[in-house]
């Protein structure tokens, strides 16, 4: 087996922050990895003259290659060294086309630039962003023999999956001067001389490609020093102090895209904290959902916002007021009043609305694709393109028609002001008695939707792991509630005063400036979510940092590798054995998982792939850390440097509490049995 | 077509038999009328807004706002139609074949 890293960077472009490039570094990395071959990939750049330098510095073989921007996104085309001067020629052209952010070729360009690319080792980014995917894939298709990935989750997926292009896993790494940790992401294959034919022809094969040397992919190298992981099941365990928690923070940094469940974060401590945290929690998860019910809601409201019934209230008593007085005031009249127009009434402008929608409507109907054929078998295309034309005159027409009587109104008013600043007498009032109406019957409305809102009722319910989510409504008990659901520091107490009318509270919620107005209808109902176990009851404090663990456990199927440290804190061991051992059990089908335990429960039920011991040795009164590994069934686990130690008294010491506890526990049970 | 006039110290305005009547006796279905003529007849005319050919104030007050805006609107007319046929133009024309 070969050890490859086909995409290193020594170069800064644009494309990269900023970094110092390091032969050192370069000559370290090679060393210490024992790479047998590596290949220089910057972003659309070919450093002819650095490469000689790296080349003849580094006791490994050397590619040239480049990184480029193409349609979608990233592809490392490689070359054999032999072809070095050619390809010096062709990256320029490379270089001239890209040469700010943005800038990218076309497959076109790149056959373009290359000519055959069947010469060349390419490798586009699969499953690591940003991926080439579709028909830019399909185009590039017949030159690529591997695509890149940027985790063992991923790797192990593209593996197993006929359809997937063989993964390769490189360091994507920059070679700079303070690199702090060296790189630990690289593939083997399974080649003699490490060629650009030979790997081209291998990488072919998923058979000739795994992420550690003899594990295959089962296992694969996570930090410097060749600790190795399995790309299943972990189970870390060694006593207390001896740097269980300090692995799995360096796991944390070294891997990237991790979940990391850390020991007593789901533990219940300060109750009221916790209430909070497990509801928002549950409360965000859910909160798409509650928009959904509140969005008709939501919709009325703005529609009322717009209706002012006091306004209303005293135009209309302006108008009967006015009418009154100028009655009285007839025989008083002059010139001036005496004319037409200055007891004129505006002209009611009519609303187009309605008939926009079947516009709309109509226009969908003619447009639908996706039910075209039953549409054409009860309905003739032509006669509904003549509907939507009538109807779109019509609409013409009444538009323009509400633009004229707009216009006549303009000058109505602006003659009756002119004539009220003349005369004595007193001009009737102008009252849309329609809209008044209207606003009357648009807030009787409101006032009855709110109050149904306001009625306790199961609005949503989810089973999740066993347990079952409900949100119920009711209506807000007081002010202080309000006040949490809204967000802002400002006193509700006036509007909860007026929350038995829904459209006076609604006018008392609007006349505080503090208040989003969008965001109004979240404070008609509340919202009470409950959290109910099996029986149906609501859950007590263990039950619901269970919940919370099978959700966080369930979440990390978004990441590349689940690190959970010491699951058994708070919960029982019947729990544990039944539902967390499965679901670690399932996850770690499909992504690496790493358990720190004590608990027997899990640390010897749960089917671990791989263990790990961590262990604190007193060596010539130095402390040294070590990290012992194998499989569950070895006899003995190894440390890399060499060192071994027994499986079963590990086992033992770690999770029962040594040989003696645990055979007296032993006999103690047989003797209940008996 | 004359939409305004001035004759024997009075305005005038046409209404929808085509007789001119003073224009205080003017009411909003007649202006509505008046604002019809200007958008669809070709030539409308309306006699210049004087103060000194008018005598009564009144009359004065609402010949010179109606003028004004009749005025107005005779130049900004093929505006004011297009305005009006703006939404579903497209749609409009698509389905032209039916």
């Amino acid at each position: 087996m070969k050890k490859i890293d086909l995409h290193i960077h020594t170069v800064p472009t644009f494309s990269d922050s900023a970094f110092t490039f390091s032969i050192e570094t370069f000559k370290r990395y090679v060393t210490e990895a024992h790479l047998d071959a590596v290949a220089v990939t910057n972003h659309d750049v070919f450093d002819g003259k650095q490469f000689r330098l790296i080349q003849s510095a580094l006791d490994a073989v050397v590619f040239p290659g480049i990184e480029i921007n193409v349609e979608e996104g990233h592809v490392l085309v490689i070359a054999s060294a032999s072809e070095l001067e050619d390809f010096e020629v062709k990256t320029r052209l490379v270089a001239q086309k890209i040469t700010k952010l943005g800038d990218r070729l076309s497959i076109q360009e790149l056959e373009q630039v290359f000519g055959d690319l069947g010469n060349y080792l390419v490798i586009p980014h699969t499953d690591k962003a940003p991926p080439i995917t579709g028909a830019t894939l399909q185009k590039l298709r017949q030159y690529v023999c591997a695509g890149e990935v940027d985790s063992a989750k991923k790797f192990v997926r593209a593996i197993k999956d006929d359809t997937k292009l063989t993964p390769v896993l490189f360091s994507d790494a920059r070679m700079k001067t303070d690199l702090a940790t060296l790189p630990t992401r690289r593939t083997f294959v399974d080649c003699g001389d490490v060629t650009l034919s030979a790997l081209k022809a291998n990488l072919r094969d998923k058979g000739k490609v795994a992420l550690s040397e003899v594990d295959g992919n089962k296992l694969w190298q996570v930090f410097e020093s060749g600790e190795k992981l399995s790309t299943g099941l972990n189970v870390l365990i060694g006593a207390r102090s001896t740097g269980k928690t300090h692995t799995l923070d360096r796991l944390s940094t070294t891997i990237e895209n991790v979940k990391y469940i850390k020991q007593f974060s789901l533990v219940q401590q300060d109750e009221g904290a916790y209430e909070r945290a497990f509801k928002g929690d549950v409360e965000r998860r859910r909160s798409v959902f509650i928009d959904d019910f509140l969005s008709g809601l939501k919709a009325v409201l703005d529609d009322v916002m717009k209706v002012d019934l006091v306004a209303n209230d005293k135009a209309m008593e302006r108008y009967v007021a006015t009418l009154v007085k100028s009655a009285e005031e007839a025989d008083r009249r002059d010139a001036f009043s005496k004319t037409a127009l200055f007891d004129a009434e505006n002209f009611p402008v009519g609303q187009t609305k309605v008939l926009q929608e079947l516009i709309e409507s109509v226009r969908q109907v003619i447009e639908n694709v996706e039910f075209k054929a039953i549409i054409d078998k009860h309905l003739d295309s032509r006669s509904l393109k003549r509907l939507a034309r009538e109807l779109i005159e019509l609409l013409w027409a009444r538009t323009l028609e509400n633009s004229k009587r707009s216009l006549v109104n303009g000058v109505i008013k602006d003659v009756k002001q002119s004539l009220k600043m003349r005369t004595a007498a007193v001009p009737v009032e102008d009252v849309d008695l329609y809209k008044v109406s209207m606003d009357k019957k648009r807030i009787q409305r409101f006032r009855e939707i709110v109050d149904f809102l306001k009625r306790k009722a199961v609005v949503f319910q989810e089973s999740i792991q066993g347990f079952r989510v409900e949100a119920e409504k009711e209506p807000f008990a007081g002010a202080g509630e309000i006040k949490e659901v809204s967000g802002v520091k400002t006193s509700f107490a006036a509007a909860f005063r007026k929350y038995g009318d829904p459209y006076d509270y609604l006018r008392e919620l609007m006349s505080d400036e503090s208040l989003t107005r969008s965001e109004l209808y979240k404070l008609f109902v509340k919202i009470n979510y409950r959290i109910l176990n099996k029986d149906g009851f609501e859950v007590s404090g263990g039950e619901r940092s269970e919940f919370r663990l099978l959700q966080e456990i369930a979440d990390a199927q978004n990441y590349d590798i689940l690190l959970i440290d010491e699951p058994e804190s708070s919960f029982d061991n019947l729990f544990l054995n039944s539902n967390v051992n499965q679901i670690l059990k399932d996850i770690s089908e499909v992504m690496p998982v790493v358990v720190v335990t004590h608990n027997n429960t899990v640390g010897a039920s749960v089917g671990a792939d791989y263990v790990l011991y961590t262990s604190k040795e007193l060596e010539q009164g130095k402390t040294v850390y070590r990290i012992y590994s194998g499989h569950p069934t070895d006899k003995q686990l190894l440390s890399t440097d060499g060192k071994a130690i027994n499986s079963h008294e590990v086992m033992l010491n770690s999770l029962e509490a040594g040989v003696a506890p645990y055979e007296s526990r032993r006999k103690g049970y047989e003797a209940i049995k008996n | 077509m004359k939409l305004l006039k001035i004759d024997a110290n009075q305005g005038h305005f046409r209404d929808i038999n085509g007789k001119y009547k003073p224009i205080d006796k003017i009411a909003k279905e007649d202006l509505l009328q008046l604002v019809t003529w200007t958008l669809n007849e070709k030539e409308v005319e309306f006699d210049a807004y004087d103060e000194k050919a008018i005598k009564n104030q009144a009359q004065q007050i609402v010949y010179k706002s109606v003028d004004q805006k009749l005025q107005t609107l005779r130049g900004r007319k093929q505006e004011f139609i297009d305005e009006a046929e703006r939404s579903f133009l497209k749609e409009y024309e698509k389905y032209r074949d039916a």
